[in-house]
Formats: C-alpha cells, structure tokens, sequence
C-alpha cells in the first residue's frame, strides 16, 4: 500500500471511531447543556451498555464471531440487540440522575461533578467485581464484507456504523427541532428559570437528556463492541475521555458540536496514532482538551464562553 | 471567639440556669475551656502519633501507617486547591508523579550521563558521584541527599502547578476539572513514553534511601514513619495557618463568590495561582517522600485513580477541613489495609462454618474502589460537610439578642469608617459616554454622569433600565465597549475589579452576593483583603506584625458590625447564609465600608426592608455622607430618594433620560411616563 492510501484507509478507520465518540459525546453536550454539568457517569454507563450489549445477543444464541447471519435475521437480531442495549443504557441514566442528582439540583459547586464520579466508580466496579478483570470476546454476527474503492477498503461493520450513526443523529435532530419536547428542551439549555416560568416540566426534560444521551452511549458501546470484538470493565475510560474531549472540542452544550467534533476526535487518534506513534495519541488528544479550553473555550460551535460564573 | 463571649453584648443573654444545670451536669471535659481543650486533643494525638511504632511494633502495620500519612499529605494538599479555593482538581496525581520522578531521578542510577568538568562542582558539593562506567569512562551518579530534594520538589511541583494552572484558572470550574483531569493523563503518558528518564513502565530502579547523619533509613519502616509524621504535622500547621490568615479569606472568598470576592479586592488569578502552586508543592513533596519510601516508581502509581482516591478522601472528612482530611484520609487507608483484610477474614471462618463456597473467598479489600465511589455518593447526597464539618454550627441567639431595636438618627460612633475627609472639592466621579452591549442588546448608551465629592447622586429608572450595568461597569464586572469612568482624575475603565476596589470604590450587590459558608466576621474582613498586607510567609511564620495586622483587622470589623447595633454583632459568628434579608443588607454595606473606600456604591440597598428599617437605613447612609464618603445609589424607593440625594439622574432603556435636583425630575414628564407609562405623563 502506498503511504496515501495507509493515510486514506486511517480516515475510513477514523471515521468510525468518529460516529462512535460522536455517540457518547452528544450524550455530554446534552446534558451539559441543561444542567452546566459534566456527567462523568456517561463513561461508564457506555461501558456497562456495552456489556447489556453483549448480552443481548448472546441471548439470541449468538457468540463470538463464528456464527454469521445475513438477510433478516442479521437485521433482526441486531435490531433486537440494538434497541435492547439503548433503552437499558437509557433507563441507567434515568435511574442515576433520579436517584443520585436531582437531590442535589440547586446545590452548587463541584458536589454534582463530585456526585457523577462517583457513580461512575460504582458502575466500574460493580462490572469488575461481577464480571470480572478479563476482556470479553464480543458477539458479532456480521459477515465479513470487504469493498476495494480505489486504494482504501471499506467494510461492512463500517458501513453498519456510518448508517446507524447517521440514521439515531438524524433522529435526534428531528427530536430536538421539531417535537414539543425538544423545543422545551432547548428553551430549558438557554434558560432553565424562565422556561420554568413559562410552564416548561424541566425535570421532564432533564430525564429527557439523560434517557436519549444514556441511549446513544448504549449505540455507541453496541458500535465499539462489533467493531472491536471485544469489550472489558476498563473501556468507558479512554473512550469517555476522548468522547468528553469531542465534545468540549465542538463547543460542549451544542450538538452540531458534539457530532463534529465526535468525527474530528476519531480523525486525529487514527491519523496521529498513524503519523506520530500511537503511544502519544492519548496525549495529542489530551493536548487538543486543553489547548481547545483554554485558547477557544466555547469550541467550535459553541454560543456562550465558558468563563462567566 | 472567646472575646466576643464575653462581650457586654451578648452575654446577658446566655439563660443563667440553663447553664448552670448544664455545668452541674456535663462531665469534667466540657468545663476545660475549649481552647485548653483542643489543644490537650492535639497534643494527646501528637503524643500517640509519635509513640504508635513503640507500643505496636509490626513493621508491617507501621509500613501501613507511613503509606496513610503520604496519603494524609496529599489530602492535605488537595483541600487546599478543592476546599480552601473551591477549585476541582482532578489531576493531582500529577504532582505527585513530578515530586516523585525529581527525587528518582536524582537518587538513583537511572541518570548516568558522561563525566565532565562540568559536574566538578556538583562533585564538591557531593551532589554526584564519579563512577566507572560500562563503557570504559566515567560517569556521574547523581546523589541527592533526601533532605535537599524535599524543598526542591515541593518548588518545582508548585512551578507546575503554575504553569498547568495559569492558562486554566480564567475557566469556570467545571472545565478546570476537565482541564486538570487532562494533565493528570499527560503526566503519568509522558513518564511511561519517557523511559531514558523514568525507566518507562518497568519503572525506577534502586532509588536511594533517605540517609540521617549517616544512618540509611534502608527498608526499615520506622524511619519512614516518623518522616511522615513530621510531614503531615508541617502541613496541618501550614493549611491552620494558612486558612485563618488574609490569604485563607481570599481562598474561601474566591470559592463561595468569585464575582463579590473580585469586587472586594481579591486578586482572583494571583490567589487561584497561589492555591494551584500550594496545594502542588505538598504534593511534590509528598512524592519525594513516598519514591524514597518504595525506593520504586512507575507511572501507574500517578494515574487518574490515585488523584480520585484523595478526591474520596477530602470528601470524606470534610471539604476545607484540616482535621477532617486527615482523619479521612487515614480513616480510608486503614479501612483498606486492615479493616477489609479482618472482615475478609472473619467471612472466611464464617463460610467455613455455614459451608457456604463464595464466602470462603470473598476478597473485599478488592471492592476497596467500588466503597469509594459509593462513599462520594452518600456523602454527596446525605452528608457534603463530611466527617468533621469545617464550619461548626453556633448555637441560636436568645430572645434578647434577637429583639432588635430601631436606632434612629443614623450611626453614633463613626470613627472607625474615617474616610480621611478631603479638603477637595469637584467631582469624585466622572462618567462620560459609556457603552455597554451584549451582543445585540445595549445596556447602557452614552451615559454621562458627575459625581460631586461628598455628595449622594440617586440613579433611578424603571427596572431593565441599566441601573446595575452601569455600576457593574464602573467596577470592572463587564467591559464597556466605549466611554470613560475617571476616579479622583484616574483613568479605570479596563482596571479588573480588585483594582478598581483599590481606587477607593467599593459597592454591594442588588442581588446579594455575601460569601454564604462564611461567617458574618469573615464576610466583613475579606472587604478590608486590599487594606491588608500580609502574605503567605507571614502568615505561615506568624510573624509579631502579621498577628498585629490580624488582631487590628478584627477588631476593626467587630467595630464596623457594631454601627448596625446588636444586629450583627451577636450574629458575628453565625454564617452569612443563616441571616435574614435585611441582615445580609447590613452586612453587604459593612463588608463594603470595611475596605475603606471614598466612593461607596448602593445597589438597592433598602429592597426588601420595611418601612421602619428602611428609615432607620436611609439615616444611616446619609450619616456615612455626612462622616465624608461619596455615594451613588441605586433606589426604587423614592421617599428614600428624596431624603438622600442632592443629585438624581434617570436612566430608562439605557439612556440617561433626566437629571438634577430630586423634586425637579420627580415631576419631569419624560421620567413619570418612563416609570408609569404614556397615559399618566398625559392624564
């Protein structure tokens, strides 16, 4: 392969990883629009979904990669799966938020951040103490498919992520733009008290925020999993981290934001781990989390600067 | 406050048989008066600390109990940045790392660069060593004595501290977490990446014991735990000290209101530097001592768990606690050293017993992380003070104390306030064509306004007319886009707050911005923060004019509560949150008048009073006109108005609509249909 067609297979790669981080970093932006909060649950309510995922097909009789499907029953048992692993992830952000923070709505300062990391640990653990240290082969039961274009190849799995990912932030989108709730919901981003005033049930659409951001991660650890083949207690980590820095990169409140930025974070792991070293990613990533808050702290598509108080 | 206890004003109040029955009835402890008290407690835990290794010699528990004191440190470390300032730190393993890899790299064999005569003098000074190499030549060994490195690791931990923190600390809170939570990534990335300096992810090899006076600490574990003893009491006594000084009230006043802190005079930058450097320097430390300690580092021991362990571990004992983080911090430590490995092994017996298989095997010190998170949850939910709260509750006032009377005619004694009274005449104030917008809206265009010396200028309008921008503006709180604010013939558009508060210009807030975990004292002596001097060396030494300046500052800000009469000061050391309304009024006037201004800046200061305490209030304010001060009022109240000011200007859309003597623009048309609507302009 020539050196251009290793860098334009990292982009494919990249964008992949991109739709995935843009997943759970809408899951943040969400969140932190309504409630100035930055959930550091959302990390690991992504990786107990990826286990809920696991699960799910296993269920189906589906383990490891061995057992190929194709026509309805691959739609259908990754459906199945699919709508499985989103309404638990989003029933486990609607359980935290109800048990663990809207106690502490009014309450300022660091106790909620404090509160979210956590729930964060318990979720880690729990998973860790159960399932155990081990990383587990993950059910997969797509065919091999590979396209030659040109000098890159793309495949199957890619193709399933591109257009899942396509198809839920569309959905979302819809939601946001069109529906009542959604209008309420971004009434309540730009001015929680006033929406209130006007009539708007904003603990209603705080559950609204975490039940589709706790959805979307449950897509995205469905996505890491076929994608990688494997999940672990310790994945909810790194890849929250990179998801959080998508999310702070695009301009953290905005979801156009968080979807760029998801895309731009899955370019730069691929294309740096490609031509830095892969051992420097994390820290090329963490440079660009700080350098974007200190030098642009409202990213790229954010309205307000984050400095006022 | 023993002072203030025995002070003709409150202690009438104490109901004499209760007491007596409560002295009759408490056991012997509770009739030592209580700093006697606690400072027997302090010394009987000094004295166990220092016997612990004789009466209980396991070196294996004592090890143990050396590894809780480094984490004590780093609790103690932490509070300062998360409890004194307010600041969520979630890297702070970082400092950690950088204190630990200092000491290794200069203690061990890790470095070995070629000899030359360039380390001569390092030799003489017996920094290095000069030993044969591998390859034939010389090489340096480099031998820092512990001691040295102790001091020189705190400095360069707090160098990064700086560094990490001064791009950040204009961010608000949440995204300092972020922001820290990235460098607490970088850190440990970097050792590992860096395997020529730190040995990679094998980590430090044959770090040199501490040595003293010849004697190597080697592996035994009782050296090891009498230094860190004498480390986490060299902290407890710098974060008391620090804690009660200027610089402490400047921490907790950044950290309950940065906005009222700024316009008190703190510096908010320069003191969140500050925190970020401390709260480094202890864990760098804290680092040199642990690496000589395991005589090892690797990277995982610096990573994001680590800096979330010593988050559990202040949230635990209580956030901006002193005593509390330690006891946290130890309390945590042992729970994991001993206390699971006992009840692990108690459930062995016990499954042993019932024949029950997975309680033969349970392992709990495994779910030693899994206690923690659920630790920050309950804490969080049920009890955010944590073990030993750092604000003890005060008792509730007696009837006495609570039955206020009305003063009239103002302050009778105000000496304290001595606006040193300027021969001067003309302006004090000069407002020209000031511009404020956001984004779209103006707030305030082409506002023009004098202030004459020792006079009381009313702004008044309708609300959302610009009143409160335009003081905001005149404080450095927003920016205008174009327009000039000239104080005594000095320039202070683009002064941030804390300097304009130095120009003589203190204000309060419309909508109440007292620091609320704060007592009603500490509220008044962070406003005088710009009339203080002292800085953290003074503070840490306690240094004769230090304790001086203290003791004058108290008592200045005893004196300023005493003008509102037996309001405030029965209530000195409750905290601001508990007073009522009018009381927090109080207090915001107090807290500006205690920075001694010239120019005092009112924001509505009699809304929510009724009429008789709106009357006792006006009397005040214009007997502090009277002693001299200059002041602007903002007033919806238009008897109020009437009876203050010399000078009324009306804003309405941001524009100055009218201006001149009260009864004047009282029956100004434009002002009755800005205020009342067209209809009643034309009835």
């Amino acid at each position: 392969m020539t050196e251009t067609g290793v860098l334009l297979q990292q982009v494919v790669n990249g964008l992949s990883l991109g739709a995935m981080y843009a997943l759970l970093a809408i899951g943040f932006t969400l969140v932190y629009g309504i409630l100035e909060l930055i959930n550091f649950a959302h990390f690991n309510v992504f990786m107990v979904a990826s286990f809920i995922g696991m699960w799910a097909l296993q269920l189906l009789g589906i383990s490891g990669q061995s057992r190929v499907l194709t026509g309805l029953a691959l739609a259908g048992s990754l459906g199945f799966a699919f709508v499985v692993t989103m309404a638990a992830a989003g029933v486990i952000g609607v359980v935290i938020e109800r048990v663990s923070l809207r106690p502490l709505r009014g309450v300022g300062g660091t106790a909620g951040m404090i509160t979210t990391i956590g729930v964060s640990y318990i979720l880690f653990n729990v998973i860790l103490l159960t399932v155990g240290a081990g990383s587990e082969n993950y059910p997969n039961p797509l065919p091999v498919h590979r396209w030659q274009l040109g000098q890159v190849v793309v495949e199957l799995k890619e193709v399933l992520i591109w257009a899942v990912s396509l198809i839920l932030m569309a959905g979302l989108h819809i939601f946001v733009s069109r529906t009542r709730l959604g209008k309420a919901m971004r009434a309540t981003a730009q001015d929680a008290e006033a929406a209130r005033m006007m009539g708007v049930d904003v603990d209603r659409v705080v559950v609204t925020a975490f039940f589709l951001g706790s959805a979307l991660a449950g897509a995205a650890a469905l996505i890491f999993g076929l994608y990688y083949n494997y999940t672990s207690f310790i994945i909810g980590y790194t890849a929250g981290l990179r998801a959080l820095t998508a999310a702070v990169l695009g301009g953290i409140g905005s979801i156009p934001g968080a979807m760029v930025g998801g895309l731009l974070i899955g370019l730069i792991e691929t294309l740096g781990g490609q031509l830095i070293a892969v051992r420097w990613t994390d820290v090329i990533i963490f440079s660009i989390l700080v350098l974007v808050l200190v030098f642009v702290p409202a990213g790229l598509f954010g309205r307000a600067a984050p400095t006022k108080s | 406050m023993a002072e203030l206890e025995e002070s003709p004003a409150s202690a009438p109040a104490r109901p004499m048989s209760g007491s007596r029955l409560r002295v009759a009835t408490l056991p012997l402890v509770a009739r030592i008066p209580p700093r006697v008290r606690s400072r027997l407690a302090v010394g009987l835990l000094a004295l166990a600390a220092l016997l612990f290794p004789l009466l209980h010699a396991n070196d294996a528990d004592i090890d143990s109990a050396a590894n809780a004191l480094a984490f004590a440190a780093l609790a103690l470390g932490l509070n300062i940045v998360v409890g004194f300032a307010g600041l969520l730190d979630l890297g702070y393993a970082a400092f950690f790392a950088i204190g630990a890899y200092a000491y290794g790299a200069a203690a061990s064999f890790q470095l070995q660069p070629e000899w030359s005569s360039f380390w001569e003098p390092f030799h003489w000074l017996d920094l290095v060593a000069r030993l044969p190499g591998p390859a034939g030549g010389d090489v340096v060994h480099f031998q820092v004595s512990f001691w040295l490195m102790l001091p020189i690791s705190a400095a360069l931990a707090a160098l990064f501290g700086v560094l990490f923190g001064a791009p950040t600390l204009r961010l608000k809170g949440d995204y300092l977490a972020i922001v820290t939570l990235g460098f607490g990534e970088i850190v440990p990335i970097v050792a590992r990446n860096m395997p020529a300096v730190t040995n990679g992810a094998m980590g430090l090899n044959g770090v040199a014991a501490p040595q003293l006076f010849g004697y190597s600490f080697g592996i035994s574990a009782t050296p090891y735990y009498y230094v860190g003893v004498g480390l986490v009491a060299l902290l407890i006594v710098t974060s008391l000290r620090l804690k009660e000084s200027r610089i402490g009230r400047a921490w907790m006043a950044i950290r309950e209101d940065e906005i009222a802190a700024a316009a008190m005079g703190v510096n908010r930058v320069r003191y969140k530097l500050l925190a970020f450097a401390i709260g480094a320097a202890f864990a760098g430390a804290t680092g040199t001592f642990y690496v000589a300690k395991l005589q090892t580092a690797t990277p995982e021991m610096f990573m994001f768990p680590v800096s979330v362990m010593v988050l559990v571990m202040i949230v635990f004992g209580g956030i901006g606690s002193v005593w509390g983080v330690v006891v946290g911090a130890l309390l945590l430590q042992m729970l994991q050293s001993w206390f699971l490995e006992d009840l692990s092994q108690w459930l062995h017996g016990l499954g042993r017993l019932i024949d029950v298989a997975w309680l033969r095997h349970v392992e709990l010190a495994s779910s030693i992380e899994l206690i923690f998170g659920v630790i920050l949850v309950v804490m969080m939910l049920y009890r955010r003070q944590g073990l030993i709260p750092a604000t003890r509750p005060m008792p509730a006032l007696s009837l006495d104390q609570q039955a206020a009377q009305i003063q009239r005619g103002g302050f009778a004694t105000l000496p304290v306030i001595s606006p040193q009274p300027s021969p001067e005449t003309g302006s004090l104030l000069a407002i020209s064509g000031l511009t404020v917008s956001f984004g779209g809206l103006v707030a305030l265009r082409e506002v023009g306004l004098v202030v004459p010396r020792h006079g009381v200028v009313a702004v008044i309008g309708p609300n959302g007319s610009g009143k409160s921008t335009l003081f905001n503006a005149v404080t450095g709180l927003v920016t205008p886009d174009r327009g000039s604010v000239v104080m005594a013939g000095r320039e202070i558009v683009g002064l941030p707050p804390h300097r304009v508060l130095e120009c003589g210009i203190a204000r309060t807030f419309q909508n109440l911005r007292l620091f609320p975990n704060l007592t009603v004292l500490e509220n008044v002596m962070i406003g005088m923060h710009a009339r203080l001097a002292s800085g953290a060396a003074g503070a840490l030494l306690r240094l004769p004019r230090t304790r001086r300046e203290e003791e004058e500052a108290r008592e200045r800000a005893l004196a300023i509560l005493a003008l509102f009469g037996n309001r405030l000061v029965p209530r000195a050391e409750h905290l601001a949150s508990s007073l009522s309304y009018a009381n927090r009024r109080r207090t915001e006037i107090a807290r500006a008048l205690a920075s001694n201004p010239t120019l005092l800046l009112l924001d509505e200061p009699t809304a929510g009073m009724n009429p008789a305490e709106t009357l006792e209030l006006a009397e005040q304010i214009k007997s502090l006109n009277n002693s001299g001060l200059t002041i602007v009022l903002i007033e919806h109240k238009l008897d109020v108005v009437v009876s203050l000011a010399d000078q009324v200007v009306v804003l309405d859309h941001g524009e100055k609509i009218a201006e001149g003597r009260p009864e004047t623009v009282r029956n100004d048309e434009e002002v009755i249909r800005a205020y009342l609507g067209r209809s009643a302009a034309f009835a």
